[in-house]
C-alpha cells in the first residue's frame, strides 16, 4: 500500500512541476467554474421566469370576465416546464424542446419556442454546459496528462529500476491508477460543490439525485483513467499511445453518439405529430364533431341520455344537451389523442433506448443518459411534462364542459348566435374559472430517476470491470 | 512528380497513416449513407402527408354548407422539402419544424407549432457530412501530420534528410501533400458519390468540396507552423489537440453565448399570449373594436364591414387577423432578432474554421437558420393568399358552392 502511495505521490509531484499539465488543468478548471456559474445563473433565472409565467397564466385565466364556458375552453391555458435544480449542471433537452405548451379544447398542441430555434448557429459542438465539460473535455485532459504514466518510466528506463527494486507490476499499476484517480477526484470537486449547493436549496429528495450524479461522473472519470492506464501499460511507444487515445476519444465522445442517433432514427420510425395527427383526423371524423350536437354520431348517446332523464327530446332535458355532447366528444377525442400521443412517445423512448445501448460502445453516451436522467432533464422527463400538462388540459376542459351542460339552458345556448339577450344569459359567472388546477411541473421523484439511470450506470461499471481486467493483465506482464 | 510517387509508396507502408485515411473513408461513407437515408425518409413523409392532407381537406369541406365552417375545418399542409444537397448537412432540420398544417385561424397560433424529431436527436446531433468535415476531419489531419518532422527527429533521420533533400520544401511538401490529398479524397469521394446519387447540383458539390479542402488547408497551415517546433511528437500532438479544442469547440461556444447575451430576442411565449388575449377578448368587445383595425388594413371591405348579428363569420375571421396584427411588433422583433443573431454568428464563424465549414455546408444545403426563416416566410405568404381567397366569400357571402373551393390556393414549396 505504501509503495502505491509513494508511486502516486511521485507522479503528482512530477505533474505539479510540468507547465503543460498545470496550464491544461488550469484552463479546464476555469472553464468548469465559468460555465457552472453562467449555466447556474441562466437556469435559475429561467426557472424563476417560467414559474412567474405559470402563476401569471393562472391569474389571467381567473381574471377572465363572465363568458360562455366554451369560450374559456378555447381561451385555454398555458403549462410551463420549469427546469429542475440540477438542470444548472446538465440542462439536457431543455434547450431543444419547447418550454411552454398551449392547452385548449379538442387539441393537443406541441411544446413551443425551444431555445435552439432562436439560437446563434455555430455548428454542432457550440454548446458548453458543465455536463459537457465533464463528458468531453475532462477525458481529453486525463489523456494528455496521463498517457505517459507508465510509458514515461519505460522510455526513461526507470521502469526497469522500479521492477528491479522488487516492486510488483501490480503495485506500479496501482500507484499510477491512484495518481490518475487523484486528478479525477480533484476535478470532481466543483461538481460535488454544485451538487451540494443545489441539494441544499432544493427539497431533500434532490440530495440523493445529486449524490448519484456525482457518483455517476466519478464512475465515468474512473473509466477514462482506467482506459488511459491500460493503454499506457499495453502500448510500447508514447506517441502511439497518445495517438491511440485521441482516436478513442474521437470515436467515443464525438462519433459513436452521433452514429447512435443516426441508427436509432433509421431503425425506428417515429412519426411526427402532424403525420400521426392526420391519421388520427380520419378516425376522428368518424367520432363526430363536438361543436355540432346534431351530428348523427351522437344518436346513441342521445338515446341513452333521454332515457336516463325520461325525456322525449333534447329540449325537455334538465341539462344542456350541447354541453353533454361537448363533454362526451372531448372525452372520446382525448382517449384517441392520448393513444396516438402515447404511441409517439413510446417510439421516441425506444429510439432513445437504442441510443443508450450504444453506451456499450461509448461511455460518453452512457454518462450522458445517466446524467440527464438524474438531473431530470432527459427525454422521459419531457414526456412526463407532456402527459401532466395533458392531464391539466383535460381536467379544466371537462370542468368547463360540465358547466356548459349544467349552468345554461339548451334554448339559450341554441339561440345565442342570433339573439343578444340569450347570448347574455349563456355567460357564466367568472368565479367559476377557479376550477382550473394550479400546475407546477416537477420531474419524477429521485428514486424513479435513479432507477431509470441504473442501466447506463451499469454499462459504465461494465466498462470499468473490463478495463480493470486489462490493467490487471497488463500489470502482470509488465517488463521493462 | 517522382517525389509524390515516392511519398505515396511511403504512405502505403505507414500503417498508422493508412489507418487514419481508411477511417476517414469509412466515416464519410457512413455519414453520406445515413444522410441520404434520412433525406429520403423526409421526402416520403412529405409525399404521404400531401396525399392524406388533400383527402382530409376534401372530407372537411364536403361536410359543410357555409364558407366560414369550411374554412374553419380545412387545413393546408405547408412544408420545406429537403434540398438535393441536404443529405450532407441536415442542420436545423432536427430542431426547427419543416412541416405545418395551417388554416384560416390566426396564424401566430399555428406557425410556432414545433413538429420536431426526438429531442435527443437535436441535443446530441446527427453524424452528417458537415459534422465530419467541420469537426472530425481536422482532428484526423492532426493525427496524420503532427509528427512528420518530429517523427524523423525521434528516428534520428531529420537532419540527414533535410541536408540531402536540398531545400526542406522539396522534402516536407510532397510528404504532407500526399497525406493531405489522401485524407481529402477519402472524405470527398463518398460525398461526391452521394451528391451524384442525390442529383445535387454540380456547383453546390464543387463549392462544398472547395470549402472542405479550404478549411482543411487552414488546419494544415496551423499544423505546419506548430510542427516546426523542436518538440517530441506527443507534446506536439497535445498542443495541436488543444488548438483544435479551442477552434472547434470553445470559440464557437463562447461566441454563441456572447451573441445570445448581446442580441436579445423577445420571449416567444409572449407572442402567443398577446395573440391569444387579442383573439379571445374580441368576443366580449364591441364589434367595432375588431372591425376598425381590420378595415384599416383592408379598406376594400369597408362597404361590407358592418356586423349586425352577435356572430358572423366575417367578424370571426377578422378578429383572427386582428389578433395577428396586434402581435406583429413582437413577431417582427422575434424574426429580426433571430436573423441578427444568425448574422452575428456568421461573423463569429470567421474565428473558427469548424463553425465556418459547418455553416457554409448548411447554407449550401438550405438547412441553416436563414433557410428555416425563409420557410416561415413562405408559410406566412401562403396564409396571406388563403385570406385573400376567403375574404370575398365571407364579406360578399355568395350562396355556398363547394366547387369554388377547388380554386383554393395551393402551397408552393419552391423557394
Amino acid at each position: 500500500m505504501s509503495a502505491m502511495w509513494r508511486i502516486a505521490r511521485e507522479e503528482w509531484r512530477l505533474w505539479a512541476r510540468s507547465r503543460v499539465v498545470l496550464l491544461a488543468g488550469l484552463i479546464i478548471a476555469v472553464l468548469i467554474v465559468v460555465t457552472s456559474v453562467l449555466t447556474a445563473l441562466r437556469v435559475t433565472a429561467e426557472a424563476e421566469r417560467r414559474a412567474d409565467r405559470q402563476a401569471s397564466a393562472e391569474a389571467t385565466f381567473f381574471a377572465q370576465p363572465d363568458r360562455h364556458p366554451h369560450r374559456m375552453v378555447h381561451y385555454g391555458h398555458y403549462a410551463f416546464r420549469t427546469p429542475p435544480p440540477l438542470a444548472a449542471f446538465d440542462p439536457g433537452v431543455d434547450a431543444v424542446t419547447g418550454q411552454s405548451i398551449f392547452l385548449e379544447g379538442h387539441r393537443q398542441n406541441t411544446a413551443m419556442f425551444a431555445d435552439t430555434r432562436a439560437g446563434a448557429d455555430l455548428g454542432g459542438c457550440a454548446a458548453l454546459t458543465p455536463a459537457n465539460i465533464y463528458q468531453l473535455l475532462l477525458p481529453l485532459l486525463l489523456i494528455v496528462i496521463g498517457h505517459g504514466v507508465v510509458l514515461r518510466e519505460r522510455e526513461s528506463g526507470t521502469l526497469a529500476v522500479l521492477l528491479a527494486q522488487g516492486q510488483s507490476g501490480r503495485a506500479i499499476a496501482g500507484g499510477k491508477a491512484l495518481a490518475l484517480a487523484g486528478i479525477a477526484g480533484v476535478f470532481l470537486l466543483p461538481l460535488a460543490g454544485l451538487a451540494l449547493f443545489t441539494a441544499a436549496r432544493a427539497e431533500a429528495s434532490q440530495a440523493s439525485a445529486a449524490a448519484a450524479l456525482v457518483a455517476g461522473y466519478g464512475l465515468y472519470l474512473a473509466v477514462w483513467c482506467a482506459l488511459v492506464l491500460a493503454v499506457s501499460l499495453w502500448v510500447r511507444q508514447r506517441s502511439v499511445a497518445l495517438g491511440l487515445l485521441v482516436l478513442i476519444w474521437l470515436l467515443v465522445a464525438l462519433i459513436v453518439p452521433r452514429v447512435a442517433i443516426n441508427t436509432a432514427s433509421a431503425m425506428i420510425d417515429a412519426p411526427g405529430k402532424i403525420e400521426s395527427d392526420l391519421v388520427m383526423l380520419s378516425q376522428q371524423r368518424k367520432l363526430g364533431d363536438g361543436h355540432n350536437a346534431a351530428d348523427p354520431a351522437f344518436d346513441a348517446l342521445q338515446k341513452q341520455v333521454l332515457e336516463q332523464y325520461e325525456a322525449q327530446s333534447v329540449e325537455e332535458l334538465p341539462i344542456n344537451w350541447r354541453g353533454v355532447v361537448a363533454g362526451y366528444s372531448e372525452q372520446k377525442l382525448t382517449a384517441m389523442m392520448n393513444a396516438f400521443a402515447e404511441d409517439r412517445m413510446r417510439r421516441e423512448a425506444s429510439q432513445s433506448r437504442i441510443v443508450t445501448w450504444f453506451g456499450l460502445a461509448s461511455p460518453t453516451l452512457a454518462i450522458g443518459a445517466a446524467s440527464r436522467t438524474l438531473a431530470g432533464t432527459d427525454l422521459a422527463t419531457h414526456h412526463r411534462f407532456l402527459r401532466e400538462s395533458e392531464g391539466l388540459r383535460f381536467d379544466f376542459v371537462q370542468g368547463l364542459n360540465d358547466l356548459h351542460a349544467k349552468a345554461l339552458t339548451y334554448a339559450d345556448d341554441a339561440a345565442r348566435s342570433t339573439d343578444s339577450a340569450a347570448e347574455q344569459r349563456t355567460r357564466v359567472n367568472a368565479a367559476s374559472w377557479r376550477l382550473l388546477d394550479a400546475f407546477r411541473f416537477a420531474p419524477d421523484p429521485a428514486e424513479v430517476r435513479a432507477a431509470r439511470a441504473l442501466l447506463p450506470l451499469m454499462v459504465l461499471l461494465g466498462w470499468l470491470v473490463v478495463l480493470g481486467g486489462a490493467i490487471g493483465a497488463g500489470a502482470r506482464r509488465l517488463r521493462p | 512528380m517522382n517525389a509524390l510517387l515516392r511519398e505515396a509508396r511511403f504512405l502505403a507502408k505507414d500503417r498508422g497513416a493508412v489507418l487514419w485515411i481508411v477511417l476517414a473513408l469509412l466515416l464519410s461513407a457512413a455519414a453520406t449513407g445515413f444522410g441520404i437515408a434520412e433525406v429520403r425518409e423526409q421526402r416520403q413523409t412529405i409525399a404521404a402527408l400531401l396525399a392524406e392532407d388533400a383527402k382530409d381537406r376534401a372530407n372537411a369541406i364536403s361536410k359543410h354548407d357555409a364558407w366560414g365552417d369550411a374554412a374553419y375545418d380545412a387545413f393546408h399542409l405547408t412544408y420545406a422539402p429537403p434540398s438535393d444537397f441536404a443529405f450532407a448537412a441536415l442542420g436545423q432540420r432536427d430542431t426547427a419544424p419543416w412541416l405545418h398544417r395551417v388554416r384560416m385561424l390566426s396564424l401566430e397560433s399555428q406557425i410556432h407549432e414545433a413538429d420536431t424529431a426526438n429531442a435527443d436527436f437535436g441535443l446530441i446531433g446527427r453524424f452528417d457530412f458537415a459534422f465530419l468535415a467541420a469537426a472530425v476531419a481536422p482532428l484526423l489531419l492532426i493525427l496524420l501530420l503532427h509528427d512528420l518532422r518530429a517523427g524523423e527527429r525521434v528516428a534520428g533521420r531529420h537532419d540527414w534528410l533535410v541536408a540531402s533533400a536540398g531545400t526542406p520544401r522539396r522534402l516536407w511538401l510532397p510528404r504532407a501533400g500526399v497525406r493531405f490529398g489522401g485524407l481529402a479524397l477519402a472524405l470527398l469521394v463518398p460525398f461526391w458519390i452521394g451528391a451524384a446519387i442525390e442529383g445535387a447540383g454540380f456547383g453546390a458539390a464543387l463549392a462544398a468540396s472547395a470549402l472542405v479542402v479550404g478549411s482543411l488547408a487552414a488546419w494544415w497551415a496551423i499544423i505546419a507552423v506548430v510542427g516546426r517546433r523542436n518538440a517530441s511528437p506527443p507534446a506536439l500532438l497535445a498542443a495541436l489537440v488543444g488548438i483544435w479544442l479551442m477552434l472547434a469547440l470553445l470559440i464557437p461556444a463562447a461566441a454563441r453565448a456572447g451573441i445570445e447575451a448581446a442580441v436579445p430576442v423577445p420571449d416567444g411565449a409572449e407572442i402567443l399570449m398577446l395573440q391569444r388575449d387579442a383573439v379571445n377578448d374580441a368576443w366580449d368587445k364591441p364589434k367595432a373594436a375588431t372591425m376598425t383595425p381590420f378595415l384599416a388594413r383592408h379598406p376594400e371591405w369597408r362597404a361590407l364591414g358592418t356586423v349586425e348579428k352577435p356572430f358572423e363569420w366575417k367578424w370571426y375571421y377578422a378578429f383572427q387577423q386582428v389578433g395577428d396584427q396586434q402581435a406583429e411588433p413582437i413577431v417582427t422583433a422575434y424574426r429580426q432578432g433571430r436573423l441578427a443573431r444568425d448574422r452575428a454568428a456568421g461573423w463569429a464563424a470567421l474565428l473558427s474554421p469548424a463553425a465556418l465549414t459547418e455553416r457554409g455546408l448548411e447554407r449550401l444545403a438550405g438547412t441553416d437558420t436563414r433557410a428555416m426563416i425563409a420557410y416561415e416566410d413562405r408559410v406566412r405568404a401562403f396564409h396571406a393568399r388563403l385570406r385573400a381567397f376567403h375574404y370575398p366569400l365571407f364579406f360578399r357571402d355568395p350562396p355556398y358552392d363547394p366547387v369554388v373551393l377547388d380554386g383554393l390556393p395551393r402551397y408552393d414549396p419552391a423557394p
